[in-house]
């Protein structure tokens, strides 16, 4: 670990360097994250990726995380020099579409993680397109919440707050502001990615029902593996008329598009 | 050659007329149908691998979520989902015949003829080296009662299985019920050439804010290092009552673990949930064990198998 740093009250940034080779990974996918020498917690905690670079033969990992209960809390106490376990890059990342001029971005809280890599990833395209423009609607619950916002900035064209209770942005859930906006994507021209907590997924899910607009969503679940082995991780999807089958969030996902998913 | 110019150990036991070339496997329902795990533990260097739970229709399991973390270990109830026997012949087992190792395929029912179609269908494939039998699983024409919970019911679907079989009928118990070595017994007099055992320890855990279960199958079975001192006793008194080799599942995380259940009286192990903690944690183990026998100077496995000392009646 060469940092690991609280860049919001209960966020952190970390970043690894990785001593073996690994794939360059795509946007979206994510990684299993461990303390070797520990058994409690037991099972390794999956993170998205946030950032990935190449510096003289080093490849280093990039994660924001939330401390969200005793393994990420753990995670937040380490200090530089600490050898973790990690796992990856795993599961399907977002789909990339070059050729798209507008490119949405759905933010809630800790979801700005994978999207902010997807968001440098469309920077580093070649331009297939003129002008291609990056929105991102990022969504938390109040200000010191919002993480990773600079960044996130610095790569998209606009960006449109929303906080819980108002103390940045507008006072609002974040899909208020995109339904607002939807009429205006041109569908042959637009691709929205989301990531968030359920209910904005939900929110979003049902407002995009009847929208031509593609969009693909990264979703989470309890994971044990993160190898499509223990089926630990499924949700739900649609197939065919209320007939309902599961998918693995670790292999088939994180990425899906948002109505192959079952909602209810 | 070792260090010292000796040979090294030999690893190699057999199960019910199937040689393995040392006594370590992924537990079932842990390892998919060989192919997750494979950039991590070369399939060929592992005693034999063993399948997810295989139905006669496919299942396509409970809904999430299916998986929590406890102390030491956690619970699941992914409920059985799989391809069903037909996808599994046509689609899983091609992957396992390119390798050089005997495959173990898990098989469960909710009826007995149900276990014995199963059976039937997977003899005849070509490619299956012994069947494991899940006899965790609620006999639904009986109220719902585990089959492995009563000595009659175990021993029915066991003699079912061996009755439509020539393979290897290694059949594995649950630890839910009070004297798991009546089961044992009555599952050997049946016809079982080899036992297995824990599969996992009924539990439950309540996230007491919301004051609902952690799992929407409101229950879900233990595995890991939470459930291994159970699972050791187990294998310890039932390996003292049979005559059949059995074989050690339960909360295994390093070859330490996996040598408590060889010296309790297990001829092999299987590593479950440890998998999850390290993906290349079969190899370790073996290698582990390998490592152990060199230090102890024993030339084979063999001596190491059953030899608790200890002086107490059992
Ligand atoms: C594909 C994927 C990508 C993710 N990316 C990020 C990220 O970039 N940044 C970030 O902060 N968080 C991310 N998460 C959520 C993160 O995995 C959980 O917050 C974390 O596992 C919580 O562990 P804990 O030990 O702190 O919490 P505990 O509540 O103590 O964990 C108990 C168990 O529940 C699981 N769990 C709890 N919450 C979640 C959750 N929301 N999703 C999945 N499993 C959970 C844990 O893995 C563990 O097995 C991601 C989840 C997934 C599935
Ligand atoms: C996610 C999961 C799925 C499992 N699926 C099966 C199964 O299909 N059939 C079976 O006989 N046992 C199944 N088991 C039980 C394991 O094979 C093993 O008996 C048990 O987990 C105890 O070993 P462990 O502590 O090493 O995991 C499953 C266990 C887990 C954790
Ligand atoms: S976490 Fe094991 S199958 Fe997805």
């Amino acid at each position: 670990m060469l940092s690991n740093r609280e860049t919001a009250p209960g966020h952190f940034h970390m970043v690894l360097g990785l001593p073996v080779p690994i794939a360059d990974p795509v946007p979206g996918q994510f990684v299993m994250v461990r303390m070797p020498d520990r058994l409690d917690p037991l099972l390794a905690r999956p993170l998205g990726i946030y950032g990935f670079s190449r510096q003289a033969g080093e490849a280093r990992l990039e994660l924001l995380y939330r401390v969200a209960g005793k393994g990420t809390a753990l995670l937040s106490g380490l200090s530089t020099g600490r050898v973790l376990q990690v796992l990856g890059p795993l599961g399907r990342g977002f789909r990339i579409v070059p050729e798209l001029r507008t490119v949405i971005l759905v933010a809630g809280g800790i979801g700005i993680a994978p999207l902010t890599f997807l968001a440098e990833h469309y920077r580093g395209l070649p331009a297939v397109v003129e002008g291609r423009e990056i929105v991102c609607y990022v969504g938390a619950r109040c200000s010191e919440a919002l993480v990773g916002l600079e960044r996130m900035e610095a790569l998209c064209s606009r960006v449109v707050v929303t906080t819980d209770d108002g103390t940045c942005g507008a006072c609002g859930i974040v899909t208020e502001p995109l339904g607002l906006d939807l009429p205006s994507f041109r569908p042959g021209a637009t691709v929205i990615y989301a990531c968030g907590p359920g209910a904005m997924l939900r929110c979003l899910a049902d407002m995009l029902r009847e929208s031509p607009v593609p969009c693909q969503v990264s979703v989470e679940e309890r994971m044990a593996c993160g190898l499509g082995a223990c089926l630990g991780c499924a949700v739900a999807i649609r197939s065919g008329e209320n007939a309902l089958s599961y998918v693995r969030v670790c292999k088939e996902g994180p990425v899906f598009d948002i109505h192959e998913l079952d909602w209810k | 050659m070792n260090s010292t110019g000796n040979r090294p150990p030999s690893l190699a036991v057999s199960i019910g007329g199937l040689t393995l070339k040392n006594p370590v496997m992924p537990a079932s329902g842990t390892f998919g149908y060989g192919e997750e795990y494979a950039p991590f533990a070369d399939l060929n260097r592992l005693g034999a691998v063993v399948t997810k739970g295989i139905s006669l229709l496919p299942r396509a399991g409970n809904p999430p979520p299916r998986i929590m973390e406890t102390p030491a270990g956690m619970l699941n109830a992914v409920g059985l989902q799989n391809v069903g026997v037909r996808a599994f012949v046509a689609e899983k087992l091609p992957y396992l015949r390119q390798h050089d190792v005997p495959v173990i395929v898990n098989i469960f029912g909710e009826a007995v003829d149900e276990y014995a179609a199963v059976a039937e269908i997977l003899s005849r494939a070509g490619g299956v080296h012994a069947l494991e039998v899940n006899i965790s699983c609620p006999n639904v024409k009986k109220g719902g009662i585990a089959f492995g919970a009563r000595p009659e019911s175990a021993a029915e679907v066991t003699a079912a299985v061996r009755g439509n079989t020539d393979l290897p009928v290694i059949v594995k118990l649950t630890p839910n019920v009070t004297d798991i070595v009546e089961i044992a017994l009555a599952v050997e007099s049946a016809g079982a050439h080899a036992l297995s055992l824990i599969n996992t320890l009924l539990g439950m855990s309540i996230d007491v804010e919301r004051r609902v279960p952690h799992l929407q199958n409101i229950t879900g079975g233990l595995s890991g290092p939470a459930v291994r001192p159970v699972a050791v006793r187990m294998v310890w008194q039932v390996a003292g009552r049979v005559k059949v080799p059995v074989i050690g599942v339960g909360g295994i995380v390093d070859s330490a673990s996996a040598l408590e259940f060889l010296i309790a009286g297990a001829r092999a192990v299987q590593v479950g949930t440890g998998q999850f903690v390290n993906p290349r944690m079969t190899l370790d183990v073996i290698e582990g064990i390998e490592a152990y026998l060199e230090r102890h100077g024993m030339k084979d496995v063999q001596d190491l198998i059953g030899s608790l000392q200890c002086t107490s009646a059992r």
